[in-house]
């Protein structure tokens, strides 16, 4: 079976293996403490005695040391102590050993050997030592009581080690299955995201845990993405829906003229009017790359202090004859001069569309009011108000989307771009443009500040949404 | 005048050319950079009109650049269908004189290439403008045509300024647009209509002879011959 390579598998086995160093660190100072306290310190309980019995030996000879020994034994009170003393032709003198052990080395020193005890062989602890005259010296001990206690040790060092990777492999499975299975979630909604539905989103507790917080980062990058794409997707349909109109004339025109072949005059008027038919499509074409570069925000580092109040004035300068041979009023109103920071390109476009909006809408004999007002030292509010019919209440958010308009505008010069643009360009100033009623008429207002770095998003309607009211009659 | 054309377009290149040869204008046509290059640098043109995306490894940018360092002050106007605001910049920066974006109207190039060697040829020194025996004096403001003074509102007085510099040549909507009002949008409204004719009824309305006409398809021209 090959298993599939896994970060929780991977971070498992980490763990174990981190897990058993640890383990391995602990027990080895245990193991070197075994060592010198009990190994080396029953060496020198030997070698003490070994000494005291050399000590007899030197005192009363070696009769007065084979009493000594041989009371010894007789008092039983080192039972477990292995005692010999014999000639140099290894002949047992005294103590309870039979004879001298073969496998006891010539030289003088500490070793573990075995032998036969009650019948099994053992492990024996000797010191050997030689006394003056040749007399050789056993002092032993048996060190088969410490063995089950040497083993416990290692038992329970091993059992760790297995209790240690045991569980450290059922963790790491059960992470990786509780991970798998949050991952899986996640695969399947992406996976459904690419077969091309953008609703799905990912599962997100209320408090979560990392894998959460990023979950919801990606929501809201899968927010932002369909929002995108609903407005690409809205502005394509829009854009196929009003360029088909232009489009169809034109061909219908040229379509006609190659068939028909009129005299001379009227094919140069329809030529004109071909490309007057043309001229439209790129005013849409235009309206629409200017609405992307501002969207796009990249506008924004051409920012310049402006003054509203002067570039309101130019404007209404600008359009008064055309309110005059309408026969509707134009007046400014505003107190001074109104800093902001801004594109005054755009600026003075939106208040150009905006005031052409009220022009086209505003009935005979009524006024059209351009208001800018500082509000404070940081922003001003810019307003221009008709007399026209005003937009419905429930209108009002969908009037500044892209080709928002109706019947009421057809054939007007507008391609349905002129609020939307107002909008955009409010809203790279870090605006907004408010559609207010003025009771009768449209107030439309926003407010500009010095100080306008941060990014309003815009709100775009759903597809269905935009269905619905595309093709109801309204304003403008 | 003589009009260096860089351009790869076939149809664009002899639909300018074309027009420009009815138009009176002798023209000379480049079909990638470095040739454009080589006729920019050896032949004396009037103006350029310069395409910025060119075949070959030298862009309209960088003829332009190139050209200025080493001294040409030739106009040039950069044809380009470069849209966005900061390329135009870009395009005026690396010294352009003008530019027009893609698709254009044959008129509004011709009128802006006649504007730009006017331009060249240098009148901004002058204080007084005269078309036939409408006179108007920068210094003092003051307007008149024969005997009579008229009144003009410091915008028509900016407007009449520009055609009367401009006069005999056609200045289009968008040209009055972006040098009298300085504006780089289209207002959608015939504005610019409107305050032409009121400036007309203010200078032509009472003479027998109309200086400021309409030239179909184009724009308007301030002009004493007929």
């Amino acid at each position: 079976m090959r298993f599939p390579r896994s970060s929780a598998l991977t971070l498992a086995a980490g763990y174990i293996a981190l897990g058993l160093a640890a383990l391995a660190l602990f027990a080895a100072p245990l193991w070197y403490a075994w060592r010198v306290t009990i190994q080396d310190g029953r060496y020198e309980i030997l070698q003490s005695d070994a000494l005291r019995l050399a000590e007899v030996f030197r005192r009363e000879g070696a009769p007065g040391l084979v009493s000594y020994m041989n009371n010894r034994v007789g008092m039983q009170i080192a039972g477990e102590r292995l005692l010999l003393l014999t000639d140099t032709a290894k002949k047992p003198l005294a103590g309870n050993m039979d004879a001298w052990p073969a496998n006891v080395p010539e030289n003088p020193g500490s070793y573990i050997i075995k032998m036969p005890m009650a019948g099994h062989l053992e492990d024996v602890a000797l010191v050997h030592a030689s006394l003056p005259g040749g007399y050789q010296l056993l002092v032993g001990r048996d060190i088969a009581r410490y063995t089950p206690l040497q083993q416990r040790f290692w038992y329970a060092l091993a059992s760790a080690v297995c209790i240690l990777s045991v569980l450290g492999t059922l963790g790491g499975i059960l992470i990786r299955r509780a991970l798998m299975n949050r991952i899986h979630g996640i695969r399947q909604t992406v996976s459904a995201i690419i077969q091309g539905d953008l609703s799905h989103r990912l599962e997100t507790q209320r408090q979560g845990d990392e894998l959460n917080t990023l979950s919801q980062t990606i929501n809201s990058m899968l927010d932002q993405i369909e929002q995108l794409i609903q407005g690409v997707r809205n502005v394509s349909n829009s854009i196929a829906h009003d360029l088909r109109t232009p489009l169809t004339e034109l061909r219908s025109r040229l379509e006609e003229l190659s068939l028909t072949k009129p005299d001379g005059a009227h094919t140069f008027a329809e030529i004109d009017a071909a490309v007057t038919d043309v001229d439209r499509v790129i005013g849409i074409f235009n309206a629409l790359l200017r609405l992307a570069e501002i969207d796009s925000g990249m506008r924004r580092s051409g920012f310049v202090p402006v003054d509203m109040a002067e570039l309101a004035a130019d404007a209404v300068d600008f359009y008064q004859p055309a309110a005059e041979i309408r026969n509707t009023g134009l007046e400014l109103a505003s107190d001074g001069s109104a800093p902001v920071r801004g594109d005054p390109v755009l600026l003075a476009q939106a208040l150009g569309n905006l005031i052409d909006n009220a022009l086209k809408y505003t009935p005979a004999d009524s006024t059209i009011t351009v208001a800018v007002r500082r509000l404070s030292n940081q922003s001003v509010e810019v307003a221009v108000a008709d007399r026209g019919p005003g937009i419905p209440d429930t209108e009002k958010p969908k009037a500044v989307e892209r080709f928002y308009r109706g019947d009421l505008s057809r054939g007007t010069p507008g391609v349905g771009l002129g609020l939307s643009l107002v909008d955009a360009v409010a809203r790279l100033h870090g605006s907004e443009l408010k559609l207010e009623d003025n009771r009768p008429g449209l107030r439309a207002r926003m407010v500009l500040s010095q100080d306008n770095v941060k990014i309003v998003r815009s709100t775009r309607p759903t597809n269905e949404e935009e269905e619905k009211y595309h093709h109801e009659p309204v304003y403008p | 005048m003589k009009v260096l054309l860089v351009e790869d377009n076939e149809r664009v290149t002899q639909f300018v050319i074309k027009g420009l040869q009815e138009a009176g204008h002798t023209a000379d046509h480049a079909a990638n950079g470095r040739d454009g290059m080589f006729l920019a640098a050896s032949e004396p043109y009037d103006v350029i009109v310069m395409d910025r995306m060119l075949p070959g490894d030298i862009d309209g940018l960088a003829i332009i650049e190139a050209l200025r360092k080493s001294g040409k002050r030739t106009p040039i106007l950069i044809l380009s269908a470069l849209a966005e605001v900061d390329e135009r910049i870009r395009g005026l920066r690396a010294g352009g004189d003008d530019y027009l974006t893609k698709p254009f109207a044959f008129g509004e190039l011709l009128a802006r290439l006649d504007a730009l060697t006017r331009r060249a040829q240098g009148e901004s020194a002058q204080t007084r403008l005269e078309v036939a025996d409408l006179r108007v004096d920068l210094l003092t403001r003051k307007v008149t045509r024969g005997n009579r003074a008229i009144v003009l509102q410091p915008r028509e007085f900016k407007l009449l300024e520009y055609l009367m510099r401009h006069a005999d040549q056609v200045v289009t909507r968008t040209m009055l647009l972006e040098n009298v009002w300085d504006y780089h949008f289209d207002p959608q409204t015939n504005v610019v209509d409107v305050h032409i004719s009121k400036l007309r009824q203010k200078i032509d309305a009472d003479f027998e002879r109309p200086l400021l006409r309409t030239v179909r398809n184009a724009g308007y021209s301030l002009t004493s011959h007929d």
